[in-house]
Formats: structure tokens, C-alpha cells, sequence
């Protein structure tokens, strides 16, 4: 029997094994739950806001903001609150009181509200310094003295829907007085402080059939951040659902002196490449479930524009280059392995390439043509994460990149699989003593 | 051609030498006893035969090949740590190993080995409801599906009932029979000495012994007594060592010492019911090389 032949037996054996299996299945289902259920909570609270009016108290400093502010609020309720055409409620009411301001013990008067904030009688309350109308000119906003600043008080964390709401009111209530000393009428407010959309707009391109000037469409967020976001996400989550039972496996195999038998019949090379490419069988497998039900979903919802077809051929190539990388390290990690706790301890390890991107996705996102974007994309242990999410973002990148990073994945996919081999062979009759980190280092240079 | 030809091999791991400058000749069709103490070198022998450990210096032939990095189809082997892979159907799994070492479909010498080690009824069982026992059976058919024509098993006979053991016994014989030749180790000597042609003992990583049981005996002469006897062995003229086996008494005979004049100083000082000069068991010949009085072993030990 040659060696492909006893490569593709192990592969057929280890692939009816995983999909059999009920973790397999199991994670085949969760896994897009799990993934999606940041967009899933998005969704649920934008479908059932929270209604509920919040109150909050305002101390004037100045003795002149806070009606201007509360007339602001009121009007903003009016434009956001319900929904013109249906009457339905849409945003929660802000209600403003004012508290007139305590200057000889202005701590005590905080603490006081602070205490109505705990009890939930107010949500929040915001203090008004007593130069906040014409405070001192300066570019750094740490040295803005509190007299001159509007301080906001609230129990909600730093990402706080109120504190950017109530931003609105108080800043148009101060400009209104502004304007008012300067003599402009208070007809003239509103044209005054009404702001432009600026809109997103794709660049313009030329037909390549016809040579006539395509012009550029309004982009939405999902074209600009969702759609790389989600391609690089399925990744990922592919990638370690592949590669993380892997390691288990082969540790849980070894343990259980599974391999000496095979390795009379098969050659170390033999059994780690048939592993590794029953993983890569499984992982197309579960693209193609993932992919085919996505497009269904963006057809039923008149959305199959915002699919990245183009992308598709990358994201094979990257999705088959990460998993035979991260298995066939994987199968040499849990070939090092002599207990189920080194198996959890390595795994950490393995994570490494695909948390790494995750960690710097939103700068990459930000500025995928960047120096960090690029140099980063081309790092081949993060070439697949990186370069596709750059692919993917509105603008691209330039032709050539794409292909450097290809060169380089391949290069070190070779590399790394043959270096797992050469661990793998030694390691896996190793009883009784986990292998160090230089212990790996050796195996893979010497064999 | 012989079966094994193995010229110089010396194996090591660090500083310890696992086997050094071994050399052997496994004729085809015999039936070759490896035996030695734990640790002698034994495993790592037979890994190397079969090609999952490389030599550092020396040669192995199999069949007038060096394997080198490949893999041979006609060598079945059945290592000493047991393990299947628990998940799958006992005929699935017999059906893959024997398709991965023989690269053809082996349904029917499955189910036929299945039948003959009783194990029929099993086919479709998940390994882990097997018993020990019936685990090492199904082993010992994924070693020998598809028939190999070098067969190389890493204590057979460990853990199994004297049925199942008989079983695989007459199994190795049957294949011995049609053509195969079989290197087997054992720490239990009866087994070497009833069912192999040659045995060949290995103590830290050196060929200590090699050949026939006969020729192996012929070394140490007729320089052992058996007998049984109410006592009476304390101080006997020219008795080296006694060793009390229960129901009977080896005794070592130091050189020149006449078996007549043991026998007439036993009856003096007590009832003997049996009495015979033979040769040293293997059992007899394995202790004297490895126990705890051997030179080799007391040089070690004031090293």
C-alpha cells in the first residue's frame, strides 16, 4: 500500500469518527449561536427597548443653563420618543428637574443625590459648573477646571446611552444662551445649530464592459463592518473547532497507547498528515453548511449584495492553510502530552494565532491599509485572519498583497507540518514525562 | 534468506544504551523467544524491527530489506502497552488496521479470525465494552490480519486466562505452520522454552544468550539436581546454591562436585523421595544471568 493510500485510510477513519460523533454535531449547531449571539442581543434590545422614563436632576452653577437645557430635552423627546408614522413608543422619556446648587457644602449635596441615584429615584444627575457657558480656551481637556465643566453622575458604566442622550440638550441649552448674549434671534437657533449629514459613499469605478463612470452608493454599517467582521469571525470559529479537539484527541489516543499498533503500519508522516487532512475535510464541511446557509439567509432577506462571493476562493485557501497549520501543531502538542491537564495547558498555546488577530481586529478594521494592518496581514501565522478581513473591508487592499501573504502561509504551513511530524514521531511513545518547550524545539530540528 | 538479519545495532535514549551492538539472525519459519529482565532492551529490539524506532549505528534486514523510513506490509505487530481505539466497532476496527498494514479489503480474514478466537458475537461491539481479555484478542487479530509473513509479539500471553492462552498459543503455531515466522518475548519461561525454536536473552542492551534451548543448556552442562526431600539442605558438600521451589529443591552444583556424594550426605540427614541430575531450567540459566547474585548485576551495584 503506498503512502497516500494509507494517508487517505486514516483520514476516512478519522473524518466518520468526528462527524459521528455527538460533540461534533453538538458544535456544529451551537457554534453559529455562540458566534452570532453579539448580534442577537443587539437585535433583541433594539426590538424591545427599554421604555422606562429616566430621571434626572440638574444643578446649575451658572443660574441661566438649565431651562435652556430642559427646553432642549423636551424637544428631543419630541423628535426621538415614538415613531411618527406609528405612534409606537421607540426611546425612553428623559425627564429633567432641576435642584438648586448648595455652594456652601456642595460635596454633601452630591452625596445626597448620588443616594437618589442609588435608590433609583433618579438615573442620573448632572452639575452644572459655574463657568460651563464661557469656559477658558485649552487643549487639554484635563486641565478644564470643574467650574467650568458639565459633570455627570450616573450607576451605569462607562458606555452609558443616557450620558450620550443628555450631551445633546445640554450643549444645545448652553449654545441657545450663547447665541442669546451675542443678540441672534432665537428663530435663527435652529438653522444656526442644525447639522449636515455627511453621508458614506463608495469610491467611484469604471465599468470594465461598458467603460462608463459607476458611481459610488451609500455604504451602511453592515457592508463596512459586519460583513469583514462576520467572514472573519466563521474563520476563526472553524479554525479552533477543528484544531482544539484535535490536540484532546490525540492526547486522549496516546494516553489510551492507541498509536504504537498504527505506527507498525504507518509512518509518523503518514498518520499526522491523515489526521490533518480528516480536519481539513471536516472544517470544508462545515464551511459549506455555514456558507450555503448564510447566502440562503441573506437571499430571504433581499440582502445577497452584501454576500463577498469574490472572497470565497480566499477564504478556502486561508480557511485550509490555518487548519492543516493549527492540526498538525495541534497533533504535535497532544502527542507531547501525558495527562489530560497538559492537554488544557497547551491549548493555549494553539489559540495564539487566531486570538492574536482577533485581539487587533477593530485597529485592523479601522485602518486596514495601515503599517499595523499590513505588516501584521503578512506575518503568516496571521495571514489568514488578517488579510481576509483587510480583503474584505470597502477599498480592498492592493493585488499584490494577498499573494505575498499566500506565498508565506504556504511556506510556513509546509514548515510547521513537517515539524510536527518529527515531533509527533518521537513524542507519542513518550510515557510518564511531559515534554518541555525545548524538549519540542529539539524533536522538530533533529527528529 | 533469513527472516531478521541484524548487524551492530546499538539504540540509545541520552546517555542510556537501550540496545548496544546487537547482532542477530532470525531464521524464516522459526519461532524466536526474546527474553530478559524489565528494561533490558527487548521493546526497544523488536520497535526497531518494525521500524518505529531508527538505529543509531547497524543494520536491520527484514527479508533481506532495509525498511528505512517505509513501512511493510507482511510484518504484524502486537505491542506490549495494549490499546485500541475504545469508540469504534470491533470488526470496523480490525477491518482498518488490517487494510492500513495490508492495503487490500480483509472482511473475510476478519470475520474467520473473530470466529476462531470466539469473538463472533462481538463484531459489532464498541472496544470499550470488551472485557481485558477479549480486548487483547481482538489485538492479537489486528496483528495477524492480514496474515503476515514476520509476526512480532510484545508479550503475547500477559493478562490473559490459561484458555485464551492456550487459544493464542495454538494460533502462533498454526501460523508458525503455514509459513510465518514469530519473534515473541516472554517473561514467563515455561512459555519460552515449550514454544520457541531459539531464544536469544538480552540484559542491559547486550546479547547475552542466543540459540536453541539444547545448545543453551549444553553451556552451563548437567549441573543442577532436582529433588524433594524433607530438608536437611543447609551446608551440603558441593552445592552451591539451593532454591526451594516448594514441592522440590534445585540445587546448584559448584564444578567437579560429584552428584553421588550430595545424594549420600541428603540421606543421611534425611528422607529423600526424588532425586535427579539434569540441566539448569531457562528459568534456572535467566537468574543466574540477571538475578541479584549475578556478577554482572553486583558489578552494577558497586558501580
Amino acid at each position: 500500500m503506498n503512502r497516500m493510500n494509507r494517508m487517505v485510510l486514516v483520514a476516512k477513519r478519522d473524518y466518520l469518527a468526528a462527524v459521528r460523533s455527538k460533540p461534533f454535531l453538538f458544535g456544529l449547531i451551537m457554534a453559529p449561536i455562540l458566534g452570532s449571539s453579539g448580534f442577537l442581543v443587539i437585535g433583541l434590545t433594539k426590538a424591545k427597548p427599554d421604555l422606562q422614563p429616566r430621571r434626572i436632576a440638574i444643578v446649575d452653577h451658572t443660574g441661566r443653563a438649565a431651562p435652556a437645557i430642559i427646553e432642549a430635552a423636551r424637544a428631543k423627546n419630541g423628535k426621538e420618543m415614538f415613531d411618527r408614522k406609528t405612534g409606537r413608543q421607540l426611546a425612553p422619556g428623559y425627564e429633567l428637574e432641576t435642584v438648586a446648587p448648595d455652594d456652601r457644602d456642595p460635596s454633601a449635596q452630591r452625596l445626597k443625590l448620588s443616594d437618589r441615584v442609588r435608590s433609583r429615584e433618579l438615573f442620573a444627575f448632572i452639575e452644572i459648573g459655574r463657568d460651563a457657558l464661557h469656559p477658558p480656551k485649552s487643549d487639554d481637556d484635563e486641565k478644564i477646571p470643574q467650574s467650568s465643566r458639565v459633570d455627570y453622575y450616573s450607576n451605569a458604566a462607562a458606555i452609558d446611552q443616557t450620558r450620550s442622550w443628555i450631551s445633546g440638550p445640554v450643549n444645545d441649552g448652553l449654545r441657545h444662551i450663547r447665541l442669546a448674549e451675542l443678540g441672534v434671534d432665537s428663530s435663527h437657533f435652529a438653522d444656526v445649530l442644525g447639522s449636515a449629514t455627511v453621508e458614506t459613499m463608495s469610491l467611484i469605478t469604471r465599468s470594465e464592459k461598458t467603460g462608463a463612470i459607476m458611481q459610488g452608493h451609500k455604504k451602511n454599517e453592515i457592508e463596512g463592518f459586519a460583513v469583514p467582521f462576520v467572514l472573519v469571525m466563521l474563520l476563526a470559529m472553524i479554525v479552533l473547532a477543528s484544531s482544539g479537539p484535535m490536540l484532546g484527541g490525540v492526547a486522549e489516543d496516546k494516553m489510551q497507547r492507541v498509536y504504537e499498533m498504527l505506527l507498525a503500519s504507518a509512518t509518523p508522516f503518514e498518520l499526522i498528515m491523515g489526521k490533518v487532512v480528516a480536519a481539513v475535510g471536516l472544517s470544508l464541511s462545515s464551511s459549506v453548511l455555514y456558507v450555503v446557509g448564510g447566502l440562503m439567509v441573506l437571499q430571504a432577506m433581499a440582502m445577497m449584495g452584501l454576500a463577498p462571493l469574490s472572497l470565497l476562493p480566499w477564504f478556502v485557501i486561508y480557511l485550509v492553510a490555518d487548519v492543516m497549520v493549527l492540526c498538525g501543531l495541534a497533533a504535535a502538542l497532544g502527542a507531547a502530552c501525558s495527562s489530560p491537564n497538559d492537554a488544557q495547558h497547551l491549548a493555549m498555546l494553539l489559540f495564539f494565532p487566531v486570538l492574536i488577530p482577533l485581539f487587533v481586529i477593530l485597529p485592523v478594521m479601522q485602518a486596514p491599509n495601515g503599517v499595523l494592518a499590513t505588516v501584521m496581514s503578512l506575518l503568516p501565522p496571521f495571514t489568514p485572519l488578517l488579510m481576509l478581513t483587510r480583503q474584505a473591508m470597502p477599498g480592498g487592499v492592493p493585488w499584490w498583497q494577498p499573494w505575498v501573504g499566500l506565498v508565506g502561509v504556504v511556506v510556513w504551513t509546509v514548515a510547521i507540518t513537517w515539524a510536527a511530524a518529527r515531533i509527533f514521531r518521537i513524542a507519542i511513545l513518550t510515557q510518564g514525562k511531559t515534554a518541555s518547550f525545548g524538549d519540542l524545539f529539539r524533536w522538530a530540528i533533529r527528529g | 534468506m533469513d527472516a531478521i538479519e541484524i548487524q551492530g545495532v546499538t539504540k540509545t535514549f541520552g546517555d542510556l544504551a537501550a540496545v548496544d551492538d546487537l547482532s542477530l539472525t532470525v531464521p524464516q519459519g522459526a519461532v524466536y523467544g526474546f527474553i530478559g529482565p524489565n528494561g533490558s532492551g527487548k521493546t526497544t529490539t523488536m520497535r526497531m524491527i518494525v521500524n518505529i524506532f531508527y538505529p543509531d549505528r547497524g543494520t536491520i534486514r527484514v527479508f533481506g530489506q532495509e525498511l528505512r523510513a517505509g513501512r511493510s506490509g507482511e510484518i504484524g505487530y502486537l505491542p506490549e502497552e495494549r490499546g485500541l481505539y475504545r469508540r469504534m466497532e470491533v470488526r470496523s476496527l480490525l477491518q482498518f488496521h488490517g487494510e492500513l498494514r495490508g492495503g487490500r479489503k480483509v472482511t473475510e480474514e476478519v470475520d474467520h479470525w473473530l470466529l476462531r478466537l470466539d469473538l463472533l458475537q462481538c463484531a459489532t461491539q464498541r472496544v470499550e465494552t470488551l472485557s481485558k481479555g477479549m480486548s487483547q484478542k481482538v489485538q492479537f487479530i489486528a496483528a495477524v490480519v492480514p496474515e503476515p509473513k514476520l509476526l512480532i509479539l510484545d508479550e503475547p500471553f500477559t493478562g490473559l486466562d490459561p484458555v485464551s492462552v492456550d487459544v493464542i498459543r495454538t494460533a502462533i503455531l498454526e501460523l508458525r505452520r503455514r509459513g510465518a515466522t514469530v519473534i515473541l518475548s516472554t517473561h514467563d519461561m515455561s512459555v519460552a522454552e515449550s514454544l520457541c525454536d531459539y531464544i536469544l536473552m538480552i540484559h542491559r542492551g547486550r546479547k547475552v544468550l542466543d540459540g536453541t534451548l539444547d545448545s543453551i543448556q549444553q553451556q552451563y552442562g548437567s549441573d543442577t539436581i532436582r529433588v524433594s526431600a524433607a530438608g536437611g539442605f543447609d551446608d551440603l558438600p558441593g552445592v552451591e546454591k539451593v532454591r526451594d521451589l516448594g514441592q522440590v529443591q534445585e540445587l546448584r552444583m559448584a564444578q567437579g562436585c560429584d552428584p553421588q556424594e550430595v545424594l549420600r550426605a541428603l540421606v543421611a540427614r534425611t528422607r529423600v523421595t526424588s532425586f535427579s541430575v539434569t540441566k539448569p531450567s531457562l528459568h534456572d540459566i535467566f537468574v543466574r544471568i540477571a538475578g541479584p547474585e549475578a556478577p554482572e548485576t553486583m558489578e552494577a551495584r558497586h558501580e
